[in-house]
């Protein structure tokens, strides 16, 4: 079968190099996440987190909460998620994570979205093709609430030769 | 439904002091599941941590890199039996560093210190601040980060 020449197929480039960041630039995320119960409980059990305030509904309930607590950790990391095309995707290690707070708990059925604003973009002495950019990420809730911020540092590649911004 | 003996009695605020350790009981291996499922669970759309092929000669080891939040989600939950049985809110972490990749297969066990305990205002509650090690099969540090807990504390903990 006569198949077309896939290299002359244009990629459709996703994520952001270094130059592409300046400071107090601000990004709304794509996509948002209602978290469901069906996620908690995957996650808490697939990371050893068997805490009956996450997974015993009736537990959770007795220490006065509506439904069970959403593993916080679970929210960190889908509020990274969806902020991972616009500010990390183009390739980069993850250095590190500042003053995360957990303003307020999450429960199944919580609609969650995230933004950011670029703190600090700087070069990195040691290493040529990538600089160093700090971000304040927030997430809301459905209502509008606060419901984590934390500033998260990231090597991010430099710009090469023909690759353009996505 | 009894809600005592479902969580064990220990982990309340007055169980920690500064300095206590902690080696947890068990560690986890690293995969399909714990990586590459909860990695595009969480909307995680870089490919380096579920596209194998595209990991081929990476500078930063061949194969899938498991992404940092993952690696201390599972160190956060190995230790969470002994540091947050009978905890009433996750307050927030700090000081959260990736010293060294991680790739489908490795095995981590979690390590804990105790760095700061922290009364607090009220008389149900107090704050424990803990310093988690992430480590590997071959006893390298892969990740540390510090968290803070609200725990209750054991003369209103057990009604």
């Amino acid at each position: 079968m006569d198949q077309p020449d896939f290299s002359t197929f244009p990629l459709a480039r996703k994520g952001r190099s270094f130059e592409a960041f300046a400071e107090g630039q601000g990004y709304q995320h794509h996509w948002g996440r209602t978290l469901t119960d069906g996620d908690n409980a995957l996650f808490c059990t697939a990371t050893c987190n068997w805490n009956p305030m996450h997974l015993n509904t009736e537990y959770a309930r007795a220490q006065g909460h509506p439904d069970v607590v959403i593993n916080p950790m679970l929210v960190l990391c889908t509020v990274i998620g969806l902020s991972v095309e616009d500010l990390s995707e183009a390739g980069g290690l993850f250095l590190g994570m500042e003053d995360c707070i957990f303003h307020r708990s999450v429960h199944p059925g919580d609609t969650l979205t995230a933004r950011s604003t670029v703190l600090e973009a700087r070069t990195s002495s040691s290493r040529p093709n990538a600089g160093i950019v700090t971000w304040h990420t927030e997430a809301f809730n459905q209502h509008g609430e606060l419901v984590v911020d934390f500033r998260r540092t990231n090597l991010v590649v430099r710009r090469r030769r023909g690759i353009e911004d996505g | 439904m009894t809600f005592s003996g479902l969580t064990a009695d220990s982990g309340y605020f007055e169980d920690f002091q500064v300095g206590q350790r902690m080696r947890h009981y068990r560690g986890a291996t690293i995969d399909e599941v714990e990586n590459n499922c909860l990695s595009k669970l969480v909307m995680n759309t870089a490919q380096a941590h579920w596209n194998e092929d595209s990991m081929a000669g990476s500078p930063l080891g061949e194969g899938r890199l498991v992404f940092g939040l993952i690696t201390a989600s599972v160190v956060v939950g190995l230790a969470s039996q002994d540091t947050a049985e009978n905890a009433v809110a996750d307050l927030g972490l700090d000081k959260v560093r990736f010293a060294k990749p991680v790739h489908h297969g490795d095995t981590l066990y979690s390590y804990t210190e105790v760095i700061a305990v922290d009364e607090g205002p009220g008389d149900e509650s107090g704050e424990v601040r803990f310093k988690h090690w992430g480590v590997n099969q071959h006893g390298d540090v892969v990740c540390e980060l510090e968290r803070r807990v609200l725990l209750k504390r054991r003369r209103t903990g057990t009604e």
